[in-house]
């Protein structure tokens, strides 16, 4: 037992800072006991939970909770707050241009209008990716998912984590990797991920020479992966995977 | 209904694919035991545990994590992830400025948990005594402790604060508290833990 184990019960419940964190992780990896301490306090942690009174749910929370979602949340508002606008604009702009020009002016106009108005939305929709953009710190960071990664082949010692973490509207995929075998000159780790058999490049990294890795992956929104892969690779700009594959999600 | 034969595992696969009807199944066989927990961190408050379980099951909704049985007992998680919006939505109201003790990783507490075998086999309410128990053997700063962390969500500084202690001393406090409680239930009950 180190000094370190004394940090157990603090890891336990978050309190650590980053730094500390990552170095208890460290730890942790080689010192059975603290492996063991910390599954059993986990577990008493979790207990904790069962002191509760069962309390009688109340009849109508089942709709209120079904509209929170289905109706307050999932509403396309702003496409509704803008649309009749658009339209009113236009129609108020060719009434205009129908008493002073020629139907092809018109028609020009309401082109160049429209052109217009499209910048308009545009920008409309630019503020609104703005104001994400610009909220985004105040939202608490939520890992959404966890995949459990395993060396095989040339890394069989290998292991590692990748978490799906919420932000505000962005995901970022973050992959911790540990006990990766070194990389030479040019040669890279490349991470994949998977959906229906096509691979999307995720990023490259190299370990440090302890053979720790880490990559952050901002997800675009529509991308959606059923698993990741990670392979060696001789040149860091691959597309599609060519070497072979040494991590993945089983 | 065919939702009523599906495993948890397959709700919140159908779940993730923007499904219905398997999110309302969920919420029958879980309301119950959210709302229970909600309303004990809300104090009783039934506007705010309601507001607590609509978060949670909107969470549920735009989750893209798949349920791996594995983990830890569904029950597990949803109380995880209970927990931390409960806290946060109760911390927020409190105009707390401060950081939120919140990002307690939903996953952290239920990765490499062995023990929904034994917490299967217990009823809660006994698990509940246990637990009540267990307290008693507690001392009264041990006791406000581990209320203070677990149900009112403040970090160790705060508590520190509340109780006019240095941290280290709160520190301390927690890890005798932990392993106290630990202790008590090896001995009376074979064990909250973990198989072997």
């Amino acid at each position: 037992m180190e000094n370190k184990c004394e940090n157990l019960s603090l890891y336990m419940i978050n309190e650590l800072t980053a730094l500390e964190k990552e170095e208890f992780e460290r730890h942790l990896k080689t010192c059975t006991h603290c492996q063991h301490e910390l599954e059993s306090l986990q577990g008493l942690w979790q207990t904790l939970s069962y002191e509760v009174e069962e309390v009688d749910v109340p009849e109508t929370l089942k709709a209120d909770v079904m509209n929170f979602i289905f109706e307050e949340n999932e509403a396309p508002q702003q496409e509704q707050k803008v649309k009749p606008t658009k339209k009113g604009f236009i129609d108020l702009i060719k009434l205009n241009f129908k008493k002073h020009f020629s139907p092809l002016s018109t028609a020009v106009a309401v082109v160049l209008v429209i052109g217009l108005v499209g910048l308009f939305w545009n920008n409309l929709q630019l503020k609104e990716t703005i104001t994400v953009l610009e909220t985004k710190e105040a939202d608490p960071s939520q890992i959404v998912s966890t995949h459990i990664l395993k060396g095989q082949g040339l890394a069989a010692s290998a292991n590692g984590n990748a978490y799906l973490i919420q932000e505000g509207s962005t995901t970022n995929l973050v992959i911790e990797l540990n006990n990766m075998p070194r990389t030479k000159d040019e040669e890279v780790y490349q991470v994949w991920l998977l959906k229906n058999g096509t691979r999307q490049n995720a990023g490259t990294l190299k370990p440090d020479q302890n053979g720790n890795g880490l990559i952050t992956y901002r997800l675009p929104q529509s991308l959606s992966f059923d698993a990741i892969g990670i392979t060696l690779e001789l040149n860091p700009n691959n597309t599609q995977p060519q070497g072979q594959k040494v991590m993945g999600t089983s | 209904m065919a939702m009523k034969s599906k495993t948890d595992e397959e709700l919140i696969g159908l779940i993730v694919q923007k499904h219905r009807p398997a999110l309302e199944e969920l919420y029958d066989r879980y309301a119950k035991l959210i709302y229970s927990f909600s309303y004990k961190i809300a104090k009783g408050d039934t506007d705010k545990t309601k507001e607590i379980v609509q978060h949670v099951f909107l969470r549920l909704w735009t989750t893209k994590s798949t349920y791996n049985p594995a983990k830890g007992q569904l029950a597990n998680w949803l109380l995880t992830i209970t927990r931390n919006i409960a806290i946060d939505l109760i911390r927020k109201e409190q105009k707390h400025n401060g950081t939120i003790p919140l990002e307690l990783d939903d996953m952290l507490h239920i990765q490499g948990q062995q023990s929904e075998d034994v917490l299967q086999q217990v009823s809660r309410n006994l698990l509940k005594q246990q637990i009540q128990e267990a307290k008693r053997h507690l001392s009264e700063p041990q006791q406000r402790l581990i209320n203070l962390l677990y149900w009112e969500g403040y970090s160790l500084s705060e508590i520190a604060e509340i109780e006019k202690k240095p941290l280290g001393t709160i520190k301390s406090r927690l890890h005798q508290t932990l392993k106290k409680l630990r202790n008590y239930f090896n001995e009376e009950t074979g064990g909250v833990r973990h198989g072997k």
